[in-house]
């Protein structure tokens, strides 16, 4: 079993009881995108999965990323078609990192291969950057100015 | 079924605890573009629990909500912006296309069903047997799928 404290409540994986909330990306190639995520963000990969349905787990912070291959329809969701980013520009959601020290997250990210799009800007209430994941997904790394309660 | 077993007995419980914003190291959540902030926001705190930590405003800053282990961002879609110079945020443009989504791991599936879809939540099907779990999904108001999954026993994560 896998678990994390979040503000004091420990979540599970599986859940014994409510719910745990997981992300989930579909990638070209598990083993690879698994040891992305572990190699950079210090994630611990819990199973790279098999090919007959089973995802990648990997536990990254509060979290856990589940990597799998694309397909679809299925049953459970008989008009959806999972595929890696048709277009990695045009994009409607993804993984946000919020960070304490984001120079210092680029830096040591940056000395394990991740590769940012720019280095940290200083926008309205926060500094930021992305990084293109090796599927071309964005992950925002985002910190917040030190008067945000939240973020 | 070897490859789900080879974790057992292997996690050590952390003292870590997480929070928003990260006082070290990193906390992930998951960012969403939205049509509507305050109707996301209402969507996510009705059907799940969620807390509304900030509603956002018409500056720019998002709507944040702590849901469980993690806290989902929401904001209206644009750019680029100088710190993704090639990159466009909308909502999905065909909610049938999808790459990445959120994925509830429940301890109880059927209980979660039928209380999410009492608050509103629309189910694209009831859960259904598959591999290594029941699963079902949600669409979000602006077409997002959630994933709703509950592990068969024995299954040592998921």
């Amino acid at each position: 079993m896998s678990k994390v404290q979040v503000e004091g409540k420990t979540y599970q994986m599986p859940p014994q009881d409510g719910f745990t909330v997981a992300h989930f990306i579909t990638v070209a190639d598990v083993e690879r995108s698994a040891r992305f995520y572990e190699k950079v963000f210090g994630g611990r990969i819990l199973t790279t999965g098999n090919n007959e349905g089973a995802p990648g787990f990997i536990e990254i912070a509060n979290t856990w990323l589940i990597v799998y291959f694309g397909g679809g329809p299925t049953p459970d969701k008989p008009t959806v078609t999972l595929s890696v980013p048709a277009d990695p520009d045009t994009v409607s959601s993804f993984m946000n990192i919020r960070v304490a020290d984001i120079h210092a997250c680029y830096e040591l990210w940056r000395s394990r291969g991740a590769e940012f799009l720019t280095e940290p800007k200083d926008k309205y209430g926060e500094t930021r950057c992305y990084i293109r994941d090796p599927d071309g997904y964005i992950i925002e790394v985002g910190q917040s100015k030190p008067d945000l309660a939240y973020g | 079924m070897s490859d789900l077993k080879s974790t057992t007995g292997q996690v050590k419980v952390k003292e870590k605890s997480y929070q928003m914003p990260p006082q070290d190291g990193f906390t992930v959540a998951a960012f969403i573009t939205v049509a509507d902030i305050e109707r996301s926001l209402r969507f996510y705190e009705k059907v799940f629990d969620g807390r509304v930590v900030s509603r956002g405003d018409k500056e720019g800053a998002p709507g944040y909500i702590e849901i469980a282990n993690t806290w989902l961002i929401v904001n209206v879609g644009g750019g680029p912006t100088p710190d993704k110079p090639t990159v466009t945020l909308s909502v999905p443009p065909d909610p049938d296309k999808v790459s990445s989504f959120m994925n509830f791991r429940v301890a109880d599936i059927q209980a979660c069903y039928t209380l999410w879809r009492s608050r509103g939540a629309e189910f694209i099907t009831q859960p259904i047997k598959k591999y290594g779990e029941t699963r079902c999904y949600i669409r979000d108001p602006d077409g997002y799928i959630i994933e709703v999954g509950q592990s068969d026993p024995g299954v040592t994560y998921g």
